[in-house]
Formats: C-alpha cells, sequence, structure tokens
C-alpha cells in the first residue's frame, strides 16, 4: 500500500509529451491529438497553444499546458 | 495430541487470516477502477493530481488496494469499452429526409478527472442505464450533426465529419468523463432517393459509355463478320464462275458429239437436197427449152409476120395518103385561082357598081339639096311598085275571099287595102328623113317590108 502506481503518482502528466495531430488543430476547430501516456495512447482534444497556429493531421507537436478533464493545448514540436 | 490442536490451530489462524485478508484486499484489473469512499479515503494530495481540490474518495486502477469492511465501501466501475448503435431520423441541411445509422464505440477515459467525473454520474446506475444515456446524448448531438451537413459532405467529407461530431461532443464528452474511441455512419437512408438521384449521372455515364463501347466492339465485329462473308461470297463466286465454265466446256463438248450424228445426217441431207435442186434447175432448163422451141419461136414467127404484114400496109396507107394530098392540094390550088378570078371579077364589079351608086347618091344629095320634094317623089315613086306589092300581100295571103258587098265591098276592100299601103307612106317619109341627113344608105336597100303592112286577114265564117 505504500508505494503508488504510476497513475498515482501522477506521472500521467501530458505537459511536454510530444504526439501526432490526427484531427486538425487550428482557431475554431477542436483538434484532436494522440499522445502516448500510461503505457498506451490516448487521444485528447487539442486546441493551439498559440491562436493563430494550425496544424495538419499529421503533424508532430508538443503539448505546452493541459487542460481537464481532457483537453491540451499544443504548438509544434522542435 | 497437543501438537495435532496446535497444528489445527495453526491451519485455523492461517485460514483466518487468508481469509481476512480475502476480506479486507481488492484488486482493480486494466479495464476497471475501483472507487472507495469512507475512512481515510480522501483521494490523492493535490501534489499527485494537479488542480485537483480533494473529490473525497479514492480511485484504483490497474492494482490491489486494503478496503477496511465496515469503515469503506468499494465499487467496481467498468472502464472498458461500450457500443451503442443510433438509429437517426433528421434532415439534412437540404432538408432532405434521411434515417441515419452510426455505431458509437465510448470508454470512460483513463486519467483520474474523467474517471471522477464518470463515477459521480454512473457510478450506482447499471450498464442498461448508462447506455441509455449515453444512446440519447449521442442521437441528439448525431442529429444536430446531421442537420448541419450536406448529404454529400456526409457522404463523401470523412475528416469533416469526424471534427463536426468531435467540435459538437467534446464538451458534453468531457463533462461525463468519456471519450469516444469511433463515431461510424453505417447507413445513410432517404425516403425520396435523394442518393440514389445523385449516383444516377455518373450511373447513365457509365452506362452510357459502356453501351457505347458495347456498339462499337460491335460494329467492328460486324463490320469483320460482313467482310468475312463477303469474301467467303467473293470466293464461292469465283469458284462457281470457273465451275459454271467448266461445265459450259463440258456441255459444249457433250452438245458437238451428241450433235455429230444429227450434223452428219444433216450433210448428207443437203447433198442430197442439192442434187434434186439440180435435178429440178436441168428439169426447169429442158421445160424452157421445150417452150422455148414449141411456143416462143413460132410466136416469134407469127409476131414478125404481123409485123411485117403492119409495116407493108402502114407503107400503102402513106403513100395512099400522100397521093391523096398531092390531089388534094393541087385541086385547092386549082379552086383558089378559080376563086381568085372570081373574087376579083366581083370585086371590080362591086366597085363598079359602088361607084355607080356613089355618083347616083352625090348625084341625088345635090338634087336634094335643089330639091327635096322631087327627089322625094321620084324616090316613092321608084319604089312604088314594091310600096303597092306590100299593100296587095295582105290579099296575097287570103285563101278565099268572100266579098259581101258586091261590087262597094270589094273596092271598099281594096280602099283599105291601100289605105295599109299607105301606110308605107310612112316608111317612106322616114326614108326621106334619113336621106335628108345625109346618110349614105343605099336607097335600095329600102325594101318593101313596111311595118304597118301586116296583112288584116279577115276570116269570115
Amino acid at each position: 500500500m505504500a508505494r503508488r502506481s504510476a497513475v498515482d503518482r501522477g506521472d500521467d502528466s501530458v505537459v511536454g509529451r510530444e504526439g501526432r495531430v490526427t484531427g486538425t488543430v487550428g482557431p475554431g476547430l477542436v483538434g484532436e491529438v494522440i499522445l502516448p501516456i500510461r503505457g498506451g495512447s490516448e487521444a485528447f482534444n487539442a486546441y493551439p497553444y498559440v491562436g493563430t497556429d494550425t496544424f495538419p493531421i499529421g503533424t508532430l507537436v508538443r503539448v505546452m499546458e493541459y487542460a481537464q478533464p481532457r483537453i491540451v493545448y499544443v504548438s509544434a514540436a522542435l | 495430541m497437543p501438537m495435532l490442536v496446535l497444528a489445527a490451530i495453526a491451519a485455523g489462524l492461517l485460514l483466518l487470516l487468508v481469509l481476512v485478508f480475502k476480506m479486507i484486499w481488492r484488486v482493480a484489473e486494466p479495464n476497471e477502477a475501483l472507487i472507495i469512499s469512507g475512512l481515510g479515503a480522501h483521494g490523492e494530495t493535490p501534489a499527485d493530481m494537479p488542480g485537483d481540490t480533494g473529490r473525497g474518495f479514492k480511485i484504483v486502477v490497474g492494482r490491489g488496494t486494503a478496503v477496511i469492511p465496515g469503515f469503506q465501501t468499494v465499487r467496481r466501475f467498468y472502464l472498458g469499452l461500450r457500443t451503442t448503435t443510433l438509429t437517426v431520423k433528421a434532415p439534412s441541411n437540404q432538408s432532405i429526409p434521411l434515417t441515419v445509422k452510426g455505431v458509437v464505440v465510448f470508454k470512460v477515459a483513463d486519467d483520474k478527472a474523467s474517471i471522477a467525473n464518470a463515477a459521480r454520474r454512473f457510478l450506482e446506475q447499471n450498464e442498461e442505464t448508462l447506455v441509455s444515456t449515453i444512446h440519447e446524448l449521442f442521437a441528439g448531438h448525431l442529429r444536430a450533426i446531421v442537420g448541419g451537413m450536406t448529404v454529400e459532405g456526409m457522404l463523401h467529407d470523412r475528416e469533416s465529419l469526424t471534427a463536426n461530431i468531435r467540435t459538437s461532443l467534446a464538451d458534453d464528452l468531457g463533462k461525463l468523463g468519456l471519450i469516444v474511441d469511433s463515431l461510424q455512419i453505417q447507413e445513410i437512408d432517404d425516403e425520396v432517393g435523394y442518393i440514389n438521384n445523385l449516383g444516377k449521372p455518373q450511373a447513365a455515364a457509365i452506362e452510357a459509355a459502356a453501351r457505347i463501347a458495347a456498339a462499337q466492339r460491335d460494329q467492328e465485329a460486324t463490320q469483320a463478320e460482313q467482310i468475312a462473308d463477303a469474301r467467303k461470297a467473293e470466293a464461292v463466286r469465283q469458284s462457281q464462275i470457273e465451275q459454271a465454265g467448266y461445265q459450259a466446256e463440258v456441255d459444249t463438248a457433250k452438245a458437238q458429239a451428241a450433235q455429230a450424228g444429227p450434223l452428219t445426217e444433216a450433210q448428207a441431207r443437203q447433198e442430197v437436197v442439192k442434187a434434186e435442186t439440180a435435178a429440178a434447175e436441168l428439169d426447169a432448163q429442158r421445160a424452157e427449152k421445150v417452150l422455148d422451141t414449141e411456143i416462143r419461136k413460132p410466136a416469134d414467127a407469127e409476131a414478125y409476120r404481123q409485123i411485117t404484114l403492119a409495116d407493108a400496109e402502114r407503107q400503102a396507107k402513106i403513100a395512099r395518103a400522100r397521093a391523096e394530098a398531092e390531089e388534094t392540094t393541087l385541086r385547092g390550088e386549082a379552086e383558089a385561082k378559080a376563086t381568085a378570078a372570081t373574087g376579083e371579077a366581083e370585086a371590080k364589079a362591086i366597085q363598079a357598081r359602088g361607084l355607080a351608086e356613089a355618083a347616083g347618091i352625090k348625084a341625088r344629095a345635090e338634087a336634094l339639096a335643089e330639091n327635096q320634094d322631087a327627089v322625094i317623089a321620084q324616090t316613092i315613086a321608084e319604089n312604088y311598085p314594091d310600096i303597092v306589092k306590100a299593100g296587095a300581100s295582105a290579099l296575097g295571103n287570103i285563101d278565099n275571099l268572100v266579098v259581101l258587098n258586091g261590087a262597094d265591098g270589094m273596092e271598099d276592100m281594096l280602099g283599105k287595102a291601100l289605105t295599109m299601103g299607105g301606110a308605107g307612106l310612112g316608111l317612106a317619109q322616114s326614108l326621106m328623113s334619113s336621106i335628108r341627113a345625109g346618110a349614105v344608105e343605099d336607097g335600095a336597100r329600102t325594101d318593101g317590108t313596111r311595118p304597118g303592112a301586116e296583112p288584116a286577114r279577115e276570116t269570115v265564117g
């Protein structure tokens, strides 16, 4: 009981992770990115971190911010 | 025995321990979460879950945890895949009524916040309730999505469709702690046949192209067949022509062979006919010669005789006519001389008489100029016999004259006759007037015919 799992320890943080765009991210759109997390991959709704950026499908992006429950703000991966 | 008792007690204790452990230890499988609430189950610290203000219960996923019976409650919450099918009747944004069938594959999201949201809403509800609630939610969203898209967009623009679904569902799903792994439109039915009609132009074009291609191939095949047929017919024709030529030669030969007999016969007959013709000609010559001898030569002789006779007769007639002509000429000349002599004599007589009369007339005219009445009287006197004769001629025509009055009657009648003869005086008067007019009339021509001297025939009886 003392040792906590990765989920409980909070290493499910998505900030800083890189993922692939599966639905176009852009202003006025609800985009989608798939991020590696918890030993698998999950889809998150994505918005551009910089309001004018647009990321088409397949672009590699990095998560800059996370908002509950499943929203990430992304910018282009460096 | 104590050993046995001890062993039994130890076994009992061990069993008890296992039972207690079994009672308090719960394990969450990978697709489920343990929702533990109660004594000491206050969830993670804010450090564990940034932004967490304390949810009041503990979530355990994929591991074991001890649950204190009586102080804590634990419920399992299924995190696995759920599926619901949707049938939505809604018009598209072109107001075409559509029946859209879809399938939604969704699950409770794996992060603690989503599990907490879902757990708060669905924990006590059974599976059917959860799915039906979610079904209604998705149906409503799908209806809205269909209403915002065209049929063509739904059919062809997959990216746009998923984007619309995401846009429409994102907030609601976040509130419920769910994620949609997939939403598929399985079937779109329209009652007005719009979709069928959408495809028809292309289908018709394809069909037309297919028919055109088929027709062209058919045409080419037919042309090839016809050309082949024509060539076959040509070959057949050539063959038949040659066959006919050979047959003609055979027939000619056969006919010639067949005609050889009749030809020979005809030639023989021709020779016979020639011979017969020659014989007939000889006969004709013979007959001609017979005729010549028997008829023509006697006829010629007769003709010659008659011609000779006629010629002689003609010569005789000519000689006779000449003699007559000479005789007539001579006689005519003699008569002409006689007539000429007579004419000259008469002419001289007439001339002499005319001269004498002319001298008489001249003398009378001179005498008339000197004494008319004497001349007249002389003239009357000269002609008086005629005058009297004319008056007497009235009596001359009477056959029987009966005088009733005797001598007186006779005298009277003569008087009348003389009176009638006196009518001759009228003639004499006119004669005189003509003489007086100087006419060259011969007084001798004043004959006794007097117009008034018609005999007054008196027939008594």
